[in-house]
C-alpha cells in the first residue's frame, strides 16, 4: 500500500521535473554559477529587478500569437521598430519626461498597427511556416525597410528640426539618439526602495496591468476564439470562426503591445541605439520565455516572470562564470549566447517532434479503424 | 444599431488617444532654460546692473549660485516656469526672495534669460534671447551598412557583441 | 500600357518568372545600362561579377540537394560552413603548405570531408525527426552550433602562429588571411588575364584589360554542378526528387524517405564545406567566430532569385540566381555611389535577398508538407 504510495509520489515528481526540465536546468545553471561570478547578492537582486521591469512587458507580447497558435511571434520587433520611430519623433519634439513617454507610446499604435496588419497578412500567406516567416520578416523590415526610413528618409523626406539627432551629412538619425531627459522617468516616478534594492513601482503597475489584461482576454469571446483557433484551425473556421481575422487581430495586438514594451524598454535604457535596439529584443524575449517553461504551443505570465529572472540571472552570471573557469571572459560571453541559442533550439525541436508523433499517432489509429473497418465488412 | 455602436467605440478611442497626445505636446515640451546675471547696458539708454549675488532654486532643488556676470542652467518641462530667486542687489544687502513665473515660447529648445533686465520688468524682447548651440565638430560615424566593402556583415544582427549592459 | 506591355511580351516573361525576379533582372539591367553614362567601369564590374560568382557558385549549389529531397531551405548551411572552416584551419595547423599550395587547400577539403559527413549525418538524422519545421530548426540549429564553436575556436589547442592571437598565445584570430596557404589556389589556376594577354600580344585593350577570369574556380563549379546534375539523373537523384515532391508516392514506392533525406543533408553539408573553402580561396581570408551566419541568408536568397521554390530547385537556378545576386551585390553599390553619392547598397540587398525569400515562403507550393 505504501509502496504503491511511494511510487505514485515518485512518478508524479518525475513527472513535474519532466515537464519542467528547462526551467529547472537553468535554476542548477544558475545555482552553480552565481558562486563562480563573485558577484554580491544585493548587486544581483539589483540587477534582476530592474531588468524585470525593463523586458517583462516586452516578453508578455509573445502571449497573444502562442494563443492562436501561431508559435512563437519572432517578429515582435516590428513593434520595437514601431516604437523606435515613435520615440525618435518625440525626441526630435523634444518632449521630455512622463508626457514623452505617454506621447511615444501613443504614437507608436499607428506604426505598431500597420507593421503588425503587414506582418499578420504575410503570416496568414504562410500558414504552418508562421515561425520561420515572422523571421525573415524581422529582417526584412529591420534591416531594409526600418533602415531606409530612418538613415534615408528621415531629414530628407521626412523634416528632422534637431541637428542634434541628425548625422552631420544633413539627412538620416544618428546612431545613437540621446533619451536623456526621459532616461528613468517611468522608473523613478513611484519607485521606492527596500534595502537598497530600487523598485520601479509604475512600471510593475504597468506590467500587472497587462497581466491582468491578458487575463480577461482570454476569457473575452475574441480569446476563446483565439484558442479555438490555436487548437484546431479547420474546426475553428467549421464552428463559424473567422480564422484569419482572429490570426491577424492576435498579431497586431501583439505587435502594438510590443511597441508599448519597447517605450518602456528605452526609457529604462536612457538612448536609443538607433539601427542595434531592435535586433537582439526578439531573439532574448522569446529564450527568455522559454526558459521559463514555455513551449511553442502554450505558454503562460508565470512563464514570462520565471523566464524573465533565469534569463538574466543566467545572462549577468554567465561571463563571470565563465572566466572563472577558463580564464577568459569572452568564452563566458558565447557561452551564454550558446544557452540562449541552444534552448531555443530544443524547445523548437520538442514541439516539431511532439506535433509529429501526435500526428503518426492519429494516422496509426485512422489505419487501424480502417482495418477494423474491412474485417468487419469481409464478414 | 449595432454597428453603429461597433463603429462609436474605436471612434472614440482614437478620439480620446488624439487628444491625450495633443495634451501631452502642451505640457510635455522641454527647455533648457540659462540664466544670467549680466549687466543689460543700452537697453533704451539705460544700462541693468548685475546683481551681486543670485540664488536660484526650481522645483525645491537649488540649481545654481550666481556671482556677477556667471550663467546658470535649469530644465523645465512645459511652459509655465517657475522659480525661486533669492537676490543679494549690492554687496551688504539683505538678501529678497523672489517668486518668479515666466511664460516660455513654444518653438524654443534653449532660452537664455536675463535676470537684472527680466526683474527689471522690461518688455519680454530685452530679457529673452534664444540659445544657440555651437555648431559640433561633425564626427564619422560608423553606420550600418556603409564602408562594408563586401556586402555580406550582418546580415543576421547576431554581432559578436552581446553586451550584458544592452538588455 | 497594356498594349506596351504586349509589344515587349512583358506577359510572357511575367509568366515565365514571375514579378519578383522580373524586378530584380530589370534592376540588374537597368544598373548596367547606367553603368557608362555614370563613370563605372563596366567591364571590372564584370570582372567582380565573375569573381564572386566563382566564390559563391558551391555554396549556392549546396541548397539544392536539401530542396530536392524536400527539406526546404537549407537554413541549417553554417554547420557545412564549419565543416569547412575545421578543415582550413586544421590544413592551416599542420602546416600541409609545405607540400605547395594546392595540397594546403586539397587537405583542407580532405580533412572537411569527415566533419561534414558527422555534421550532415547528425542533421540529417534531427530533421528526420521534426519533418514540416525543417526551416526553423536548422535556422537554430545553425545559430546554436556557431555559437558552440565560437567557444571552440577559443579553447582548442591551435598553435599555428598565423592564426592565434599573438598576445596570449591562445584562441584564434577572427580573420585570418591565406597568403601563404591556399589562397587563389583554384582563381589561378589558367586564370585569364586580359592585362597580360595585351602585354603579350603588344597590343592595346583599353578598358578590356581589366577583366580576369578565374578559369580554376569556375571549371570546379561546373564540375560539382556537372556531378549534381548527373547524380540528379542517377537512381536515387530521382527517388530524392520523388521523395521531394510527394513523400507519401515515394514511401508507397518503396523508397526509404528518411534514408534518403538524410543522404540529401550529408551532400548539402559537404557541399557546404567545400563551398565556404572555395570562397576563401578567393576572398583570401578565412573568417570565424560569428562570419558563417553571415553566408545563410545571400546564399537562400540568390537560389530563390534563380528561381527556385521551396521544394524544387535545378542547377539553372543555382546559374542564374548566383548570378544574378552577385550582380546586384556588385553594381548597386558602385552605381549608387556614383548617382546620388549615398550606399542604400546595404539596404537595398537587404530587401531583395529577404523580400525573396518571404515571397518564396509566402507562394503556396504543392506537395510541399
Amino acid at each position: 500500500m505504501s509502496g504503491k504510495n511511494n511510487a505514485s509520489v515518485g512518478s508524479r515528481l518525475l513527472d513535474l521535473v519532466r515537464s519542467n526540465a528547462v526551467p529547472i536546468m537553468f535554476i542548477i545553471i544558475c545555482a552553480i554559477f552565481i558562486p563562480m561570478s563573485g558577484l554580491s547578492n544585493s548587486y544581483l537582486i539589483n540587477e534582476i529587478v530592474t531588468r524585470m521591469g525593463r523586458n517583462l512587458f516586452l516578453v508578455l507580447c509573445l502571449l497573444f500569437p502562442i494563443m492562436a497558435g501561431m508559435g512563437l511571434n519572432f517578429a515582435m520587433t516590428l513593434g520595437a521598430m514601431g516604437a523606435e520611430l515613435a520615440i525618435i519623433f518625440v525626441a526630435d519634439l523634444q518632449i521630455w519626461g512622463i508626457p514623452g513617454v505617454v506621447l511615444a507610446m501613443i504614437l507608436s499604435i499607428p506604426f505598431s498597427a500597420v507593421l503588425g496588419w503587414i506582418c499578420g497578412n504575410i503570416l496568414n500567406m504562410a500558414k504552418g511556416r508562421e515561425m520561420i516567416t515572422g523571421y525573415i520578416l524581422n529582417f526584412f523590415m529591420g534591416n531594409g525597410v526600418y533602415m531606409m526610413v530612418v538613415l534615408y528618409i528621415m531629414g530628407s523626406i521626412i523634416p528632422i528640426a534637431h541637428a542634434s539627432i541628425m548625422l552631420p551629412r544633413g539627412y538620416g538619425i544618428r546612431n545613437t539618439v540621446s533619451l536623456l531627459h526621459m532616461r528613468q522617468c517611468l522608473d523613478d516616478l513611484l519607485a521606492i526602495r527596500v534595502k537598497g534594492v530600487k523598485i520601479p513601482v509604475l512600471t510593475f503597475i504597468l506590467i500587472g496591468l497587462l497581466c491582468l489584461f491578458i487575463v480577461w482576454f482570454r476569457r473575452t469571446k475574441l480569446g476563446q476564439d483565439m484558442r479555438a483557433v490555436g487548437q484546431d484551425m479547420e474546426v475553428a473556421r467549421a464552428a463559424g470562426i473567422k480564422v484569419d481575422r482572429t490570426r491577424l487581430i492576435s498579431i497586431i495586438m501583439s505587435t502594438v503591445f510590443a511597441g508599448f514594451g519597447m517605450v518602456i524598454y528605452l526609457q529604462n535604457m536612457g538612448n536609443l541605439p538607433t539601427y542595434t535596439g531592435h535586433s537582439q529584443i526578439g531573439m532574448f524575449c522569446i529564450a527568455a520565455l522559454l526558459i521559463g517553461g514555455a513551449s511553442v504551443e502554450k505558454a503562460s505570465i508565470g512563464n514570462a516572470f520565471l523566464g524573465v529572472i533565469l534569463f538574466h540571472l543566467m545572462f549577468i552570471v554567465a561571463p563571470g562564470a565563465g572566466a572563472y573557469i577558463t580564464e577568459d571572459t569572452m568564452v563566458g560571453e558565447y557561452f551564454r549566447v550558446f544557452l540562449s541559442y541552444g534552448v531555443i533550439t530544443v524547445a523548437l525541436i520538442m514541439y516539431e517532434a511532439k506535433k509529429r508523433m501526435v500526428k503518426s499517432k492519429a494516422g496509426q489509429e485512422l489505419a487501424e479503424a480502417q482495418v477494423r473497418a474491412g474485417k468487419e465488412a469481409a464478414k | 444599431m449595432r454597428s453603429k455602436r461597433r463603429m462609436l467605440f474605436p471612434a472614440l478611442t482614437v478620439l480620446i488617444l488624439v487628444v491625450i497626445a495633443a495634451w501631452m505636446l502642451v505640457i510635455g515640451r522641454g527647455h533648457e532654460i540659462y540664466l544670467d546675471n549680466k549687466t543689460l547696458e543700452g537697453y533704451q539708454g539705460q544700462d541693468y546692473k548685475a546683481f551681486e549675488r543670485v540664488v536660484v532654486t526650481v522645483k525645491d532643488k537649488q540649481v545654481a549660485k550666481l556671482g556677477k556676470r556667471e550663467r546658470g542652467a535649469a530644465i523645465w518641462i512645459g511652459q509655465d516656469f517657475k522659480m525661486t530667486l533669492e537676490i543679494t542687489e549690492k554687496k551688504g544687502d539683505e538678501p529678497v526672495v523672489k517668486e518668479v513665473s515666466i511664460k516660455l515660447p513654444y518653438d524654443m529648445d534653449g532660452i537664455i534669460i536675463n535676470l537684472p533686465a527680466y526683474l527689471a520688468g522690461l518688455p519680454e524682447e530685452a530679457w529673452l534671447t534664444e540659445f544657440v548651440p555651437a555648431p559640433e565638430e561633425p564626427e564619422e560615424e560608423e553606420l550600418p551598412g556603409e564602408g562594408d566593402v563586401f556586402g555580406m556583415e550582418g546580415d543576421l544582427g547576431l554581432e559578436g557583441e552581446l553586451d550584458a549592459g544592452d538588455m | 500600357m497594356h498594349q506596351v506591355g504586349y509589344a515587349i511580351g512583358l506577359r510572357y516573361w511575367l509568366n515565365k518568372m514571375g514579378y519578383p525576379r522580373l524586378i530584380i533582372s530589370g534592376f540588374l539591367l537597368l544598373l548596367l545600362i547606367m553603368t557608362p553614362f555614370v563613370g563605372v567601369n563596366l567591364p571590372m564590374q564584370i570582372t567582380n561579377i565573375i569573381n564572386r560568382f566563382s566564390w559563391n557558385g558551391v555554396l549556392v549549389l549546396a541548397m539544392v540537394p536539401m530542396i530536392h529531397s524536400g527539406c526546404g531551405l537549407n537554413f541549417g548551411l553554417p554547420l557545412g560552413v564549419l565543416a569547412g572552416l575545421l578543415g582550413g584551419t586544421l590544413s592551416i595547423q599542420f602546416s600541409f603548405e609545405r607540400f605547395g599550395a594546392p595540397v594546403s587547400f586539397l587537405m583542407a577539403v580532405v580533412i572537411a570531408t569527415p566533419f561534414a559527413l558527422i555534421f550532415g549525418g547528425g542533421y540529417g538524422w534531427l530533421l528526420n525527426k521534426i519533418k514540416g519545421g525543417e526551416m526553423m530548426i536548422a535556422t537554430y540549429v545553425g545559430f546554436s552550433t556557431i555559437s558552440f564553436m565560437c567557444m571552440m575556436w577559443l579553447l582548442l589547442p591551435y598553435t599555428s602562429p598565423t592564426m592565434v592571437w599573438g598576445l596570449s598565445g591562445n584562441g584564434l584570430r577572427p580573420t585570418i588571411s591565406l597568403d601563404g596557404f591556399y589562397n587563389q589556389v583554384l582563381a589561378d589556376f589558367w586564370k585569364i588575364d586580359f592585362e597580360k594577354i595585351a602585354g603579350k600580344l603588344d597590343v592595346d585593350l583599353g578598358p578590356l584589360e581589366f577583366i580576369k577570369i578565374p578559369t580554376g574556380s569556375l571549371l570546379m563549379f561546373a564540375l560539382l554542378a556537372f556531378l549534381m546534375w548527373a547524380f540528379l539523373h542517377t537512381k536515387t537523384g530521382t527517388a530524392m526528387t520523388a521523395v521531394g515532391s510527394n513523400p507519401t508516392f515515394a514511401r508507397a514506392a518503396g523508397i526509404d524517405v528518411d534514408r534518403i533525406r538524410t543522404l540529401s543533408v550529408i551532400m548539402s553539408t559537404w557541399l557546404g564545406a567545400v563551398g565556404i573553402l572555395i570562397y576563401q580561396q578567393g576572398f583570401g581570408f578565412l573568417q570565424l567566430y560569428n562570419a558563417p551566419n553571415n553566408m545563410t541568408m545571400p546564399t537562400v536568397a540568390a537560389i530563390l532569385i534563380g528561381g527556385a521554390l521551396v521544394n524544387k530547385a535545378s542547377i539553372g537556378n543555382v546559374i542564374i540566381g548566383t548570378i544574378l545576386f552577385q550582380g546586384m551585390v556588385t553594381l548597386t553599390p558602385t552605381v549608387m555611389n556614383s548617382l546620388i553619392h549615398t550606399d542604400m547598397s546595404e539596404v537595398i540587398r537587404s530587401i531583395v535577398s529577404n523580400g525573396m525569400i518571404l515571397y518564396a515562403l509566402t507562394r503556396k507550393t504543392e506537395g510541399s508538407k
